[in-house]
């Protein structure tokens, strides 16, 4: 089934970052419509195999989302690559934080999963997850030059760079695979559960006193 | 006492409250502090990147509490941006201490003729160029006693323009510093230039109870978890706390100080940690909010006797506020084009270079008409945070990087080479285009209007800035650095800021007399950057504490004469 096209409207804020004014409140409408309607929109053939939804994406998002983020940061023999970084338990952590997040940036990642989708709809009529390892490549590849995929590539890549380099409290940097192959000295101390993001940014939102 | 909750209410507690705040507390004075963020301590201070600079939890959440920008757009109309669609970002520390927690603490002091840019250097067309009310002689011992006080490190090298000191050295010896230092100073060297070490406040050694620096390479943006910085929580708060004179209330918004209708200020209000209304009577009342918030809060504590803002019947608040002028510059030194033994002691996890270019202080150049005023350039090595470095990595040539190439390039950028970079520090000239007023639409989550920043900067800033930076680039090639750059432009650093409420002889235009007491109430003073008429070359830091230090002996003086 061809799941419907949505208008593929960018956050501004992934246009350019110096850009003025963004109509925010618009796009989110847009993605909370987008997100809906994917829910409904999948169809798979039994022998693909999906990796397990969660309570944020259903099988097939986080199976696309997987297998873009392998892509992007591959086992190619120099250093950890996007399951050594444990990027995906990262993207959770993201996509779970709305302390001082914005949640049209979370909306983002997941609309961009459905155009993912579509995408592979369009050029090759068939859903992401039944795509060969090559014609996954080749897609992905080609999302980096799509207008509404160039800055959605863009971002999930400053995610799995944060996975990468940021402390592994958080989910990514699994072992400090990422540190230890960049050579990276981290600063001390590193943070603890008790002064973690989240913690600090309760005090200073006088959620916790 | 009876009458009043305290002798002197502070307003914010970063780098211009923390001089009133220990002075008048050891005097013996009952001091409140009313400080808007929380009171993070040492211990819950780390190098976490996502905490200091992703997500920004030192500073308000920009959806509850922002600013309105308004920049000159490339197509040359003023258009306004709200800062919580991104981009500009006008916080820089909302907790005990302020900034002044995450600051870099490059400490140079402003030069004699700063005080005098106009009488020195004459008008320039569009400027709004005055001399200070005081001379640099007036608070060269407030230098000293901030290098004393609070701490500070470094070693006097002399140079052309080296400012008159009363102690021969810093009471602090420098900080260790990586091997680039000294490429440094040869780089300059083959240009005939004196490269000279660059104070910082940091404590190179222990004092009292706080610990030394243990070079943790996450110094600016980062809390410090040895006390070392000279913030004002770590050098001077908690030294207050030990009179039990000193009351800090946290999670403290000031909203309205409201007046007698006698030119006195009766009550500072504000919203405390469960967001319910409370009050503070005192004799007198310092604001102290970091010049943006500072004015802001002076133009909302409006009344019949002040229906401009308090101590605005001039109009003078808010205006001329003022930024570090200039930009910065970097190159890469690749470590094969290095000896083993040079590239054994560069490659280490060691950033401080500390060491500045200032003999160009002054310009004498034709392009400038003759002498001209210009500024200090420091060197630095690029902060060991990563996330700054894997963005570097993610483009090449222009094209978004993925898949092999994207390791590739990011193996190449931390394992093969550091990038040096420099910083230049020119004046950040007033003018009318750039100053702060309340926005009339926007208002921030306890309904009270945002400030609204004009940024409009003067074309000198950028003709002075390339003309130090060529000099930066200069040292930065003779050093071997590669693919050297420079970024000067109109964008303002937003942690450097000053101005607003400048001090002055006449109250028509200016908000301050030289005690920093407002012209037009008797028990108003302002001590963090805004009374700067003009900046100097140089960051603001050293100088607001050494001029608070000034302005707590006046108050000292003034309390001891009316008790
Ligand atoms: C990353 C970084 C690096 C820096 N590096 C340097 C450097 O190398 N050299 C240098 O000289 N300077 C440096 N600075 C700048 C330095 O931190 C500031 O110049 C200095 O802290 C300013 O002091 P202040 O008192 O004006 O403001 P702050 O120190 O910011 O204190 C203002 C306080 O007022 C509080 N406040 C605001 N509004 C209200 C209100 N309505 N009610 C109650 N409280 C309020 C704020 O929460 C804050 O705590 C740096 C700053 C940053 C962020
Ligand atoms: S230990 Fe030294 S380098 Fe680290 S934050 Fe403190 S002063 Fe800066």
């Amino acid at each position: 089934m061809k799941s419907k096209t949505v208008k593929k409207s960018i956050p501004n804020r992934y246009l350019d970052l110096e850009q003025w004014q963004t109509d925010r409140r618009k796009f989110l409408r847009g993605a909370l419509l987008a997100g809906a309607m994917t829910q409904i929109g999948f169809f798979t053939s039994c022998s693909t195999k999906l990796k397990e939804g969660n309570d944020l994406l259903t099988a097939e998002q986080a199976t696309i989302l997987n297998d873009v983020l392998n892509i992007f940061f591959p086992n190619d023999g120099n250093g950890p690559d996007a399951e050594d970084i444990n990027a995906f338990g990262y993207v959770m952590w993201v996509l779970h934080d709305t302390l001082n997040r914005k949640i049209e940036d979370n909306a983002y990642i997941l609309v961009g999963l459905n155009w993912a989708d579509e995408t592979a709809q369009e050029i090759y009529f068939s859903p992401f997850v039944e795509l060969s390892q090559e014609q996954k490549e080749a897609l992905v590849g080609k999302f980096t030059e799509l207008d509404w995929g160039k800055n959605w590539s863009s971002m999930i890549i400053t995610l799995i760079l944060e996975a990468l380099v940021l402390d592994p409290i958080y989910g990514g940097n699994k072992n400090e695979a990422g540190w230890n192959w960049l050579n990276h000295t981290p600063g001390f101390p590193r943070p603890t559960e008790e002064n973690r993001y989240e913690r600090i940014m309760e005090k200073q939102m006088k959620l916790v006193k | 006492m009876a009458d009043f909750d305290c002798d002197i209410c502070i307003v914010g507690s970063g780098a211009g409250a923390g001089p009133i705040i220990y002075e008048l507390s050891r005097a013996g004075y009952k001091v409140v502090v009313l400080e808007k963020g929380p009171w993070l301590k040492t211990a819950d201070f780390t190098k976490d990147e996502m905490t200091a600079t992703r997500r920004d939890a030192y500073t308000p959440n920009l959806e509850e509490e922002r600013h309105i920008v308004v920049k000159k757009s490339s197509s040359g109309n003023w258009t306004e941006k709200n800062t919580a669609d991104g981009g500009s970002d006008l916080w820089n520390g909302s907790c005990v201490g302020g900034s002044s927690n995450f600051m870099s603490a490059y400490f140079h002091r402003m030069k004699p003729n700063d005080f005098q840019l106009y009488s020195k250097y004459g008008p320039i067309d569009g400027a709004n160029i005055v001399d200070w009310p005081i001379k640099y002689d007036d608070l060269e011992p407030y230098y000293a006693k901030v290098e004393k006080v609070i701490g500070v490190s470094g070693k006097v090298v002399d140079h052309k323009h080296q400012e008159p000191r009363s102690t021969p050295d810093y009471p602090h010896p420098p900080l260790t510093t990586n091997i680039v230092a000294d490429w440094f100073v040869e780089g300059g060297k083959k240009e005939g230039w004196n490269i000279v070490p660059a104070a910082r406040g940091i404590i190179s050694e222990p004092k009292d109870d706080r610990r030394a620096c243990y070079h943790s390479n996450y110094c600016g943006s980062y809390g410090c978890s040895s006390d070392a910085k000279a913030s004002s929580r770590a050098a001077l708060i908690n030294k207050a706390l030990k009179t039990g004179n000193c009351d800090i209330r946290p999670l403290s918004k000031v909203y309205h100080i409201a007046t007698n209708g006698q030119n006195e200020i009766v009550k500072a209000h504000y919203y405390d940690a469960d967001d319910n209304k409370q009050s503070v009577t005192a004799k007198i009342f310092v604001v102290a909010c970091q010049a943006v918030e500072t004015s802001r809060l002076l133009l909302m504590s409006k009344n019949e006797e002040f229906p401009n803002g308090l101590a605005n019947n001039s109009g003078q608040v808010g205006k001329n506020l003022l930024f570090a002028g200039g930009g910065a510059g970097s190159g890469y030194i690749r470590f094969d084009s290095l000896s083993e033994e040079d590239r054994n002691k560069f490659d280490v996890p060691l950033t401080f270079v500390n060491q500045a270019l200032i003999d160009f202080y002054e310009i004498d150049d034709p392009e400038f008409g003759g002498k001209a005023k210009g500024g200090t350039i420091d060197f630095l090595i690029e902060h060991s945070n990563p996330m700054p470095k894997v963005f570097r990595s993610k483009y090449k040539n222009g094209t978004l990087l993925y898949g092999s190439d994207l390791k590739e390039n990011l193996q190449d950028y931390f394992t093969k080479q550091k990038r040096v970079r420099y910083e230049v520090f020119c004046d950040w000239l007033p003018n009318d285009d750039c100053h702060v007023s309340l926005d009339e639409n926007v208002t921030d989550k306890w309904g009270d209007p945002v400030g609204k920043v004009k940024l409009g900067y003067h074309e000198q800033n950028l003709k002075v800035g390339n003309f130090l930076a060529d000099k930066g680039m200069t040292v930065l090639k003779n050093i071997g650095a590669i693919k050297v750059t420079k970024s000067i432009t109109g964008n303002p650093p937003t942690n450097l800021m000053a101005g607003g409420c400048r001090f002055g002889d006449d109250p028509k235009n200016s908000v301050l007399n030289a005690n920093c007491q407002a012209h037009e109430v008797n028990n108003l003073y302002v001590t963090d950057g805004s009374f700067m008429p003009t900046g100097g070359s140089v960051p603001y830091t050293f100088t607001i504490y050494a001029n608070a230090f000034r302005v707590a002996d006046h108050l000292i003086e003034r309390l001891g004469k009316e008790a």
